[in-house]
């Protein structure tokens, strides 16, 4: 049908001066709205249909750059007849094909959509690009011999220049659908991005381990997202996510990355409280002084979903593990474990399946008769003993020599032992230990002041100790918060 | 088959490893075989190998592949499981379950824009297609009732909790809640099995049983999982509570929970009857356990074995449960924390007591049930003493595991198995109403080892109705618990009735990464 009424258009062209120019008008009427009705007879239902379609339909973005190559050239063919002539009337020639070129690109383009079910809005942008695009090549063709006759000047270079610039954007929306929207400016430099005000791209996805994961978000999360996320969105802003985060609300954009003077939100709380435009508003918790020195520097540092570390900011987090040294491999040990393992004594623990994760020392069975002579036999293993569980054993301050050993503890467990503190700042040899627990022993205060030089250790334990008396830690009332 | 010596005319017998089933049942009717049938079937087997060598590799290879997973043997050893999949956060878990479904609007989920809307309709749009159970779906109006109780910030975090948990408010920064659980079941006896056994009806193993199976015990003087209930209160609307909920299903019933009671003996029958003195037990033990092994030779079936086990377990108990539920060493500061109801046996707070003494005698999984949360009717009457019971329970548990050291490495989980509606069901007043069954969303708490502390997942709409953002199935809540102890839910699995059978199910589910610490 199309071809033969393109067909049908193309020898009119080739024969305009001895038709009745209403005729060549009427069939390209006809034909723009058979183009224009062609979406709505077969609807992109966004089901996929037959294959042969697809089959077609994927030469499309081969087909497509036939007629692109030719309208490319008309131009070209336009301004060179300026100065020599023949090539201005091959233009007329070109122009023709092309328009063949545009019908036949645009049928296999809505096979491929058709068949293979795609309804997205960048291929319905596509599609009406490619019709309003073909039209726009068929109102040239129909215009220009009026101009090559010299009767009207403007008319066709106009529509040459509107049909290019649709050109220009229906085969980026095709472009995009190939390469995905973000193709061109993955790799545009920073100041190009933001001379263009496209912001941060938001193709990357907040990375769970990220300063905006960890820290910015939560700070929105408690502060903000009340007012600001999907129950209650006030101001149109979102704060609930990092993509809208950065699209902002009603005002704009509340963050204009490395320009924290500039981005509204953090103008908004640091703000006097007494102004109207403070946030948060209604008198609810403002933010910390330490979260919008976070906020500040997050923004200044590019306002990145994926930075891990913040230039300036430390912040001391325990779940930010420096990642644990591996221990040695322990296969060759593994029948010995096994035997402890069914034996009747302390037994060696597999912290997981990988033998770089270590082993922990068991000793909750046999806590009783479990002493420091005990824990010697256990020196053998000392390099892949992660964890000595020696709560409740019968081990004394004899027991910090062995332990120094013991170089991949990352925890020990010396709760409700008889130990004392003497000798306790051997276990400063312990680089890695990151938890002990001295509960319930008779340690004080200052036997305690060597672990001070321990970086790694964060978790100490010191409940019901001459160093913090159980009296202190638990008074129980709802009032007052427990010290600990 | 033989058949019976008076019968003269008997069909064939019907041999179930000649029926067309799956090659996983018939492994299964093979592990429950006798020894002699096993020994009579042997000619037959040894023909069908030479007829299988005969016809090369090919024939065999499907049967082989399906063999060399686990084995022959039916309870595969833990060695094999490589468990834990990797470095856990956390060894041990005490859960907390609030049977009958605590209304989270009263308690943590905080809606001030109700109070406005005091008895309209919730709008259609919010309800949208949902069936709604039998009490209330007949009712001509759904009016909001909004919480009775005032609530406030608390913590640094500065989140708000409700006036009825004045305790539990004081360690909210230590508390990862979230809000936008969700479940598929709206009635109590599916939702408490979906949220304990991953499945709706009964058969399946309980998180506790799995976790006995996958990581075993770290104590071998107490079982691995241990379950307390809280005595009832009359006054309060108690659905049941019964062993399916802390069943082993198909795994072996070694791993199965251990009840204490609630009041008596913590366990019935354990101490020695009078005449009978530890070494007569142990005699009788001994020749129990030769007969038990007699019939395992037999039999071959497993479950002997796990019989076996109980006693020697029970055996250990008499020693190790009277040392656990001696109180009397505790000290002041003990009762100053938990209060002096802590000292009655089967109140919430003697519980959460005995969860913490259990944690550190390594009791891998505790499981406390709590019932009466089924507040149908006058909330502002039983809500309050609800949560007077089980508040101060919960923050002197955390307390005292943070300030013994143990809340690093235990993960300690708040649950019911649904929520309540935020319309009341019959009538409203001024100040009493009721909150029927709600499964689209609920809160939920978890503290210590392996998740985020001071944070809150997930958000519901302005009615507590919908999940607007981050839901959490049952599912990912289970994947999530798995995950703090070092399990990959998709390898902790056990193949039976032709499917490798895991805690979440079928369906995909995820580890709730947003909670994680």
């Amino acid at each position: 049908m199309k071809f033969l009424k393109s067909a049908v258009a193309s020898i009119e062209r080739r024969l305009p001066q001895r038709r009745p120019i209403r005729v060549t008008w009427l069939a390209a009427l006809l034909l723009g709205a058979v183009l224009l009705l062609l979406p709505f007879t077969f609807k992109l239902d966004g089901r996929p249909h037959a294959d042969w379609l697809q089959f077609l339909g994927r030469f499309h973005p081969l087909a497509v750059h036939i007629p692109i190559g030719l309208i490319v050239l008309i131009p070209v063919l336009e301004f060179a007849g300026e100065f020599r002539p023949a090539l201005r009337e091959a233009a007329g020639f070109v122009l023709a094909i092309a328009f063949i070129g545009c019908l036949a690109a645009l049928t296999l383009g809505y096979l491929l959509a058709y068949g293979s079910g795609s309804a997205g809005g960048l291929v319905i942008r596509h599609m009406w690009g490619g019709i309003a695009f073909t039209l726009s090549v068929l109102v040239c063709l129909l215009v220009r011999p009026t101009w090559t006759s010299g009767n009207v000047q403007r008319l066709y270079p106009a529509t040459l220049t509107c049909t290019l610039l649709l050109l220009a954007w229906t085969a980026h929306q095709g472009g995009s659908l190939t390469h995905g929207r973000t193709y061109l400016t993955d790799y545009m430099p920073p100041l190009l991005k933001r001379m263009l005000a496209l912001g941060v791209v938001h193709a990357k996805a907040p990375a769970s381990n990220s300063f905006y994961a960890k820290h910015i978000d939560p700070i929105f999360d408690a502060k903000c997202v009340e007012c600001h996320g999907a129950s209650k969105t006030q101001g149109g802003l979102r704060l609930d996510s990092y993509t809208q985060l950065m699209e902002g609300g009603r005002d704009g954009a509340v963050i204009i990355p490395d320009n924290p003077a500039r981005s509204l939100l953090l103008v908004r709380v640091t703000l006097p409280p007494s102004h109207k435009r403070f946030m948060p508003a209604e008198g609810k918790p403002p933010l910390t002084a330490e979260q919008i020195a976070w906020i500040k520097a997050w923004i200044q540092q590019g306002a990145s979903p994926t930075a891990i570390r913040l230039n300036g900011i430390e912040i001391q987090d325990e779940s930010e593990d420096e990642p644990l040294q591996p221990v040695g491999d322990y296969s060759t040990l593994m029948p010995a474990i096994l035997a402890l393992e069914s034996g009747q004594g302390a037994k060696l623990v597999l912290v997981s399946s990988k033998p770089s994760d270590g082993l922990i020392l068991n000793t909750v069975d046999v806590a009783a008769t479990f002493g420091d002579a005990q824990l010697l036999q256990f020196q053998k293993y000392a390099p892949y003993i992660v964890e000595a569980e020696l709560g409740r054993t019968a081990v004394t301050d004899a027991c910090f020599t062995t332990l120094t050993t013991f170089t991949h503890l990352r925890a020990l467990h010396l709760e409700d032992t008889r130990v004392t503190g003497v000798g306790l700042a051997k276990l400063t040899a312990l680089s890695q230990l990151k938890y002990l627990n001295l509960s319930g022993t008779n340690v004080t205060q200052a036997e305690l002041a060597p672990l001070r030089s321990m970086k790694n250790l964060r978790h100490l334990y010191l409940y019901n100790t001459p160093a913090q008396p159980a009296s202190l830690a638990s008074a129980a009332q709802p009032d007052g918060r427990s010290a600990r | 088959m033989k058949q019976h010596p008076l019968c003269t005319d008997c069909e064939r017998a019907l041999d179930v490893l000649s029926l067309p089933v799956p090659v996983e049942l018939k492994r299964e009717w093979a592990e429950l075989e006798t020894r002699r049938r096993f020994l009579g079937r042997t000619g037959k087997v040894l023909g069908w190998a030479a007829l299988a060598s005969l016809l090369g590799d090919k024939s065999l290879s499907v049967e082989a592949h399906a063999a060399g997973d686990t084995g022959p043997s039916a309870v595969p050893p833990r060695a094999d499981l490589r468990l834990p999949n990797f470095a856990p956060k956390a060894k041990r878990a005490i859960y907390l379950f609030m049977s009958g479904g605590p209304p989270q609007i009263d308690m943590w989920d905080y809606k001030p824009n109700l109070v406005a809307l005091f008895n309209q309709d919730v709008p259609a749009s919010v309800r949208g297609t949902q069936q709604l159970t039998g009490m209330t779906a007949g009712q001509a109006h759904f009016p909001i009732a909004p919480s009775h109780w005032p609530f406030k910030r608390h913590g640094k975090t500065g989140t708000w909790i409700s006036d009825l948990l004045p305790y539990t408010a004081q360690i909210v920064d230590d508390l990862t809640i979230i809000k936008s659980t969700n479940t598929d079941a709206i009635n109590h006896e599916p939702a408490i099995m979906l949220m304990n056994t991953g499945n709706m009806n009964a058969g399946k193993p309980c998180l506790g049983s799995w976790l006995a199976y996958g990581l075993g015990s770290m104590n071998d003087n107490l079982p691995t999982f241990m379950v307390l209930q809280t005595q009832l209160n009359p006054k309060e609307n108690n659905q049941p509570v019964s062993s399916r909920l802390w069943s082993s299903g198909f795994l072996s019933s070694e791993y199965a929970g251990v009840g204490l009671r609630s009041s008596g003996d913590p366990v019935l029958y354990l101490s020695d009857p009078d005449g009978v003195d530890r070494d007569v037990r142990r005699k009788m033990l001994d020749a129990v356990r030769e007969l038990n092994q007699q019939t395992y030779e037999e039999l071959g079936d497993p479950e002997t074995h796990a019989r076996i086990s109980q006693y020697e377990m029970a055996y250990r108990m008499q020693t190790s449960v009277p040392e656990l539920a001696d109180l009397s060493k505790e000290p002041q500061s003990t009762w100053n924390l938990y209060g002096e109801e802590a000292k009655k046996p089967g109140t919430f707070a003697y519980n959460c007591l005995m969860a913490r003494r259990m944690a550190e005698r390594g009791v891998r999984f505790t499981q406390i049930y709590k019932r009466g949360w089924d507040v149908h009717g006058d909330v502002t009457g039983v809500l309050p003493q609800l949560c007077q019971e089980t508040d101060r329970g919960c923050y002197a548990l955390i307390t005292d595991l943070k300030q013994r050291g143990l809340l690093d490495d235990t993960l300690v989980i708040w649950a019911g198995e649904f929520g309540r509606t935020v319309y009341s069901q019959g009538g409203l007043t001024a100040d009493n109403y009721g909150r029927d069954h709600h499964p689209r969303c609920f809160t939920t708490w978890m503290a210590g080892g392996g998740v985020r502390p001071g944070i809150t997942y997930g958000e519901t709409d302005e009615y507590s109705y919908n999940v607007v953002k981050d839901p959490v199935p049952v599912r990912d809540f289970n994947a999530t618990i798995l995950h703090c102890l070092g399990i990959d839910h998709n390898k902790l699995t056990y193949k039976f009735q032709g499917l490798a059978q895991k805690l979440t199910g079928p369906a995909p589910a995820g580890v709730v990464q947003g909670i994680l610490a």
